[in-house]
């Protein structure tokens, strides 16, 4: 079980921070240029490096997405910048285009190639396919099921990652270009519209329907997975932001370390779905890990995304002597709400607020502006990095 | 130049009636293919020189049964075409002679990919996303002949889910397994197909790239879908097709990566 890793998306060097401070294994992340998510604040060389070594000082991985497929411009690029990231020492990279694995495999680099979910693997032989090439890890398609990881993990023998959690294609991964007829943006060059969430007109009815898959979870499944081969479990999100980091993480984190210490209290399970439930702007579903999904598994009536206002503030620092914990805001909040605290290093604490102080040391009864820094009395000693959310259950109601 | 070879999609079984020299039949196989509501069983194909068109992404159970099949494979079937390297894998462990092509349309972008791809096939079918400008170079370097986009309805996204179905079922709409639909934003219109194993989204215009000569050519590729024979006869002939056609992304690079700050922005 020693083998068991949570990985997590990094957007950016702060979510990065985040992730392994909540509990990743694991990191994945994307140098500005070579990954799918484009539009996430991704890495520059620099930042990279200096997340190498915080990584790696904290005896965890960091894993970059090279997962682009290349079109002649680009593939010029693609030597030299394996060989960089050989040079700065990053654990592995994720790719699907062959030129980047077989390349890897020449340039002898000192890291593991990872197949992408791009090369969508539902099938074992397909995994040998890879094999050959070098590759430690297959990231296996988000269609598979309990079965195929198994038969999979039996055929290969190889590292299996999986997606437990977060958005989903509505195509397989790497066989969409919808966004390239409706945008010209490039789908498998980081440039996908999601075009499958737009709605689209039946024009034989008049009906207008999306296509939009709800989000993954597989919190209840973990369990399952693991017998069955799976080594990485893989959260979905470098666009999220430190809060949904923050959440998603250290929920799994817990379940996976309640499960490889078999003593999970199955009702557990609910909190930590409620909890989960509570940072997304989706409904979820656990897709396709034990059957096809059906109609109850998608949206039909254009993007169903809600606003989230859970996240409050995260903590700046916490006065041992004082009991007074500084924070920035995040979401309104006011005196007299019912609020809670989680971190990596404690259980959820809830609170009411009593008073807020202001920078100007005033006394005052709503914290509403972004980003404005504020601080209280509480009696438990809060970290840095601690977040505040607001209170809508507690877990000793589930057990 | 002349054209010599072919290889085209059969849709209907009045492709028997088409007397042109120097086409390959590639026919979608039941169980094995997306996209086509017409599929064959392999051991009804009886054209010689034919060629099965699998386009699957297969499950470990799906790809296990493909294996038995193929281990009956009759002596007509001269190639086999396929996206999923599991198939790949399988036919070199049941050590069958046939033609093998890779058909994955949106991964063939670049020379030295295809190259690698190469290593490990007889020919692939060119990306249908790259533009007249790549194309050529690649053509020029390709170690192999490749085969190349010439007239067809092209696969824009493929999904395991079934979801004419769950649409139809979520409307209370009668059950159709193809159906056209549009973008509204774009005014894009795409031709959804259903079968057991997925959909499959074309766009509802063909691609007409008839002007690409190259010496480094295997086959044209043609996917007719939906066309009637009188006009696959006037692609084959070169003449005038009454179909909707456009020219992709011959003559339009698509963005590669997006700014947000600046807008869209070409690498």
């Amino acid at each position: 079980m020693s083998n068991i890793e949570l990985l997590a998306p990094a957007g950016d060097l702060e979510k990065l921070k985040i992730a392994y401070l909540y509990g990743a294994d694991a990191v994945y992340c994307s140098l500005k240029q070579l990954g799918l998510r484009a539009n996430a604040n991704n890495f520059s060389w620099e930042e990279l490096k200096e997340a190498t070594i915080f990584a790696h000082h904290l005896k965890k991985k960091i894993y970059v997405t090279v997962n682009i497929i290349f079109h002649e411009k680009e593939r010029k690029l693609v030597e030299q910048q394996l060989l960089k990231l050989d040079e700065i020492g990053i654990d592995a990279i994720i790719a699907s285009d062959l030129l980047v694995i077989r390349k890897c495999q020449e340039l002898h680099v000192s890291y593991d190639v990872h197949v992408s979910t791009q090369a969508s693997i539902l099938n074992g032989e397909a995994g040998l396919f890879y094999k050959k090439y070098g590759v430690t890890r297959l990231v296996l398609a988000r269609e598979a099921n309990i079965e195929d990881i198994k038969k999979i993990k039996e055929q290969t023998n190889l590292e299996l990652e999986c997606f437990i959690h977060g958005a989903m294609c509505t195509s397989f991964s790497g066989r969409c270009v919808l966004s390239n007829y409706c945008t010209k943006r490039d789908a498998n060059r980081g440039g996908c519209a999601q075009i499958c969430r737009w709605t689209f007109a039946y024009p034989k009815t008049e009906q207008v329907f999306s296509m939009t898959p709800k989000d993954l979870n597989l919190i209840e499944y973990i369990d399952q997975m693991i017998q069955a081969g799976v080594n990485s479990f893989k959260i979905e999100g470098r666009m999220r932001g430190i809060y949904y980091v923050a959440t998603v993480v250290l929920a799994y984190r817990r379940m996976i370390d309640k499960i490889i210490k078999k003593d999970l209290n199955p009702k557990e399970i609910e909190y930590y779905l409620q909890v989960l439930n509570r940072c997304a702007n989706r409904e979820s579903a656990p897709q396709f890990i034990e059957h096809l999904p059906g109609r109850k598994e998608q949206y039909f009536l254009g993007r169903q995304e809600v606003s989230n206002q859970d996240f409050l503030g995260i903590v700046l620092d916490y006065d041992e002597q004082t009991h007074f914990v500084t924070l920035e805001q995040r979401n309104y909040f006011k005196v007299g709400d019912e609020v809670q605290f989680f971190g990596p290093n404690h259980e959820t604490i809830s609170h009411q607020i009593t008073e807020i102080i202001n920078e100007e040391n005033e006394k005052i009864s709503i914290a509403n502006h972004p980003g404005m820094i504020v601080k209280f009395k509480i009696h438990f000693k809060l970290e840095k990095y601690d977040m505040m959310r607001i209170k809508l259950f507690d877990k000793h109601t589930f057990l | 130049m002349k054209i010599n070879n072919f290889l085209l999609v059969v849709t209907t079984d009045e492709i028997k009636k088409l007397k042109v020299k120097n086409v390959n039949f590639l026919f979608p196989i039941t169980n094995y293919s997306v996209g086509f509501l017409n599929t064959y069983e392999i051991g009804n194909i009886t054209t010689p020189n034919a060629y099965l068109y699998l386009n699957r992404i297969f499950d470990t159970a799906s790809l296990a049964l493909l294996e038995q099949d193929l281990k009956k494979l009759p002596k007509n079937i001269k190639g086999i075409c396929f996206t999923d390297f599991g198939v790949l894998q399988i036919i070199r462990k049941i050590n069958i002679d046939v033609q093998l092509f890779y058909m994955q349309n949106h991964n063939t972008t670049n020379i030295e990919s295809i190259h690698y791809y190469l290593d490990e096939v007889d020919s692939l079918l060119l990306s249908t996303d790259i533009t007249k400008e790549e194309m050529i170079p690649i053509l020029d370097q390709a170690k192999k002949p490749l085969i190349v986009p010439y007239f067809m309805k092209v696969d824009v996204m493929y999904s395991r889910r079934k979801l004419l179905t769950n649409f139809q079922e979520e409307f209370s709409l009668e059950h159709q397994k193809a159906i056209s639909l549009q973008e509204p934003i774009s005014h894009e219109f795409f031709e959804a197909v259903e079968n057991e194993y997925g959909t499959v989204f074309y766009h509802e215009k063909f691609i007409d790239y008839r002007n690409i000569k190259h010496n480094n050519i295997l086959f044209y590729f043609i996917n007719p879908l939906g066309l009637k024979i009188n006009e696959i006869v006037n692609i084959l002939e070169g003449k005038e097709v009454d179909a909707s056609t456009h020219e992709g992304f011959l003559n339009q690079e698509t963005y590669y990566q997006i700014k947000e700050e600046q807008g869209y922005v070409k690498h």
